[in-house]
């Protein structure tokens, strides 16, 4: 899914990681961990191709950084939605569907099916018709964990999606990946400070630090790799 | 008083016009570009009065000089919606300017000075009409073809350009058609008043609908409607048209609000 080679991060001038290789296989689901300004964010967007990389090789589904960005989903840590105050949830979702090809959006029956599938997935059911400016921090989470779907990607990037949520939120919204893994075959990519909640969920580990970039196949692993978080 | 050509050409244009604001307006508003728009209308001032100046139709000036000032702003991308500062500076200049051509066109044509100020409806010519209708065929193809990552990139514009939409090209595409459409709306609420159509409308959208469709549908009735009242107002009551304009869609964004305060203390 994802091939690292010698891969530097940064941004133009300056270095964030050393050089690093990792190899991530399909349908895997990683948990990125790592203290604040070592990389973890900056990996996301590289893969995005938001971030040009500094140095060395980087394969996402076989093609070049920003060349496959339709199969990727990407959840943003901060995020800046202009919906008008009566438009809700489902708005949101509907309005990415393609959204990048020209052209008029037609929201036909098909959409809209899979548009309450997808709110249903991920147990959205009671508020997606709602205003979307009303809804709690977990609640708009949810939602835009159904817009990440609603192109059906192969990988799904999601930053820091349990901060600021209190540990009823964090709950729904753990509940929801574990629906999604059941129910899809996608490549998941977390980064969190609260691994310990959704470790048992995740396949294997990228640990950011100083030392350097780290695969770890387990969560011990990680807390060996002198962590301090876990 | 429909038996007057220039009640028939008042009416066309304006329902070209209106229907052109009613749809960008929304989109003005989803973008936070209301400064931009405003600035826009301004500094069309200053293209009408060189045009003045030069002979030409006043449209054409007006254009020339928005469609440039569009790209600049349209290049800044995100820039500009941070920084207020750097429109305010252009259009101090551009307004500057304005001031020195009015100053030499009121020499040479007093009295005129008021239609590019607050626009006058009954002038409209139908070569006006058939230009108008032109520049509003060019945008709504143009809104048809980018509707769709227009829409996504204006709701969530982070994510949109992690899917590869062109944010910037977006920007000045739209920066485009909005220059054009202020330089049609001048020549009907004047480049003072530009403002009243190209933000109420939207506004007045945003207040009731729930989805983009219904919001645009609104917006482009609400600012039909009152164009039509205003017109039957300005006719029987002999008051000008803008005024008439202004405060019908003031008065109907002020129900929106006053409902929404109702709502909020049931």
């Amino acid at each position: 899914m994802i091939i690292c080679k010698n891969l530097e991060l940064g941004y133009s001038c300056k270095n964030v990681t050393p050089a690093f290789d990792l190899e991530i296989n399909d349908n895997q689901w990683i948990g990125i961990i790592g203290k604040n300004g070592t990389g973890k964010s900056t990996f996301l967007k590289t893969i995005l191709g938001v971030i040009p990389i500094v140095r060395g090789d980087l394969t996402i589904l076989g093609q070049r950084p920003g060349k496959c960005n339709n199969l990727i989903s990407y959840i943003a840590q901060e995020r800046e939605i202009n919906l008008a105050d009566r438009m809700s949830g489902t708005s949101l979702i509907t309005s990415s569907f393609y959204g990048w090809k020209y052209g008029l959006p037609w929201i036909g029956k098909k959409l809209k099916n899979k548009v309450e599938e997808l709110i249903e997935l991920v147990g959205a059911t009671n508020y997606a018709h709602q205003s979307f400016a009303t809804l709690s921090g977990g609640q708009k989470k949810r939602i835009y964990l159904a817009q990440a779907l609603v192109n059906q990607p192969q990988i799904l990037l999601l930053d820091e999606p349990l901060a600021d949520l209190d540990p009823h939120a964090k709950q729904h919204f753990i509940e929801a990946l574990q629906k999604i893994h059941q129910h899809q075959k996608l490549g998941l990519m977390i980064i969190s400070h609260d691994m310990h909640e959704i470790a048992s969920h995740l396949d294997a580990f990228i640990h950011f630090s100083g030392n350097g970039v780290h695969y770890c196949p387990t969560i011990e692993c990680v807390k060996e790799d002198t962590y301090v978080g876990l | 008083m429909w038996v007057y050509s220039f009640m028939q050409n008042a009416l066309f244009g304006g329902i070209i016009v209106a229907t052109v604001c009613g749809i960008v307006s929304v989109f003005i508003i989803l973008r936070r570009m209301g400064f931009a728009a405003h600035a826009l209308g301004h500094m069309s001032l200053t293209g009408s009065c060189a045009s003045a100046l030069l002979g030409i139709p006043a449209i054409v000036g007006q254009l020339i000089l928005n469609v440039v000032i569009a790209i600049v702003m349209g290049l800044m991308g995100d820039k500009i919606k941070k920084n207020d500062l750097s429109i305010g500076v252009v259009l101090t200049f551009v307004l500057g300017l304005g001031t020195y051509f009015l100053f030499l066109f009121q020499n040479n044509y007093a009295g005129s000075v008021m239609a590019i100020l607050f626009g006058n409806i009954f002038a409209v010519s139908t070569t006006q009409i058939w230009q108008l209708l032109g520049l509003a065929i060019i945008i709504l193809l143009i809104m048809i073809v980018i509707s769709r990552p227009l829409i996504f990139a204006s709701i969530d514009p982070v994510v949109a350009e992690s899917r590869n939409v062109s944010v910037k090209l977006l920007s000045i595409i739209f920066f485009l058609v909005l220059a054009i459409t202020v330089s049609m709306a001048c020549q009907v609420v004047g480049a003072l008043l530009v403002f009243v159509l190209l933000i109420i409308p939207g506004a007045i959208g945003i207040q009731w609908g729930e989805s983009i469709y219904r919001i645009i549908a609104i917006s482009v009735s609400v600012a039909n409607l009152s164009l039509v009242v205003a017109l039957h107002l300005s006719y029987y009551l002999d008051l000008p048209v803008s005024f008439c304009l202004t405060m019908l869609l003031c008065f109907t964004y002020s129900i929106g609000i006053v409902k929404l305060i109702v709502r909020n203390t049931k």
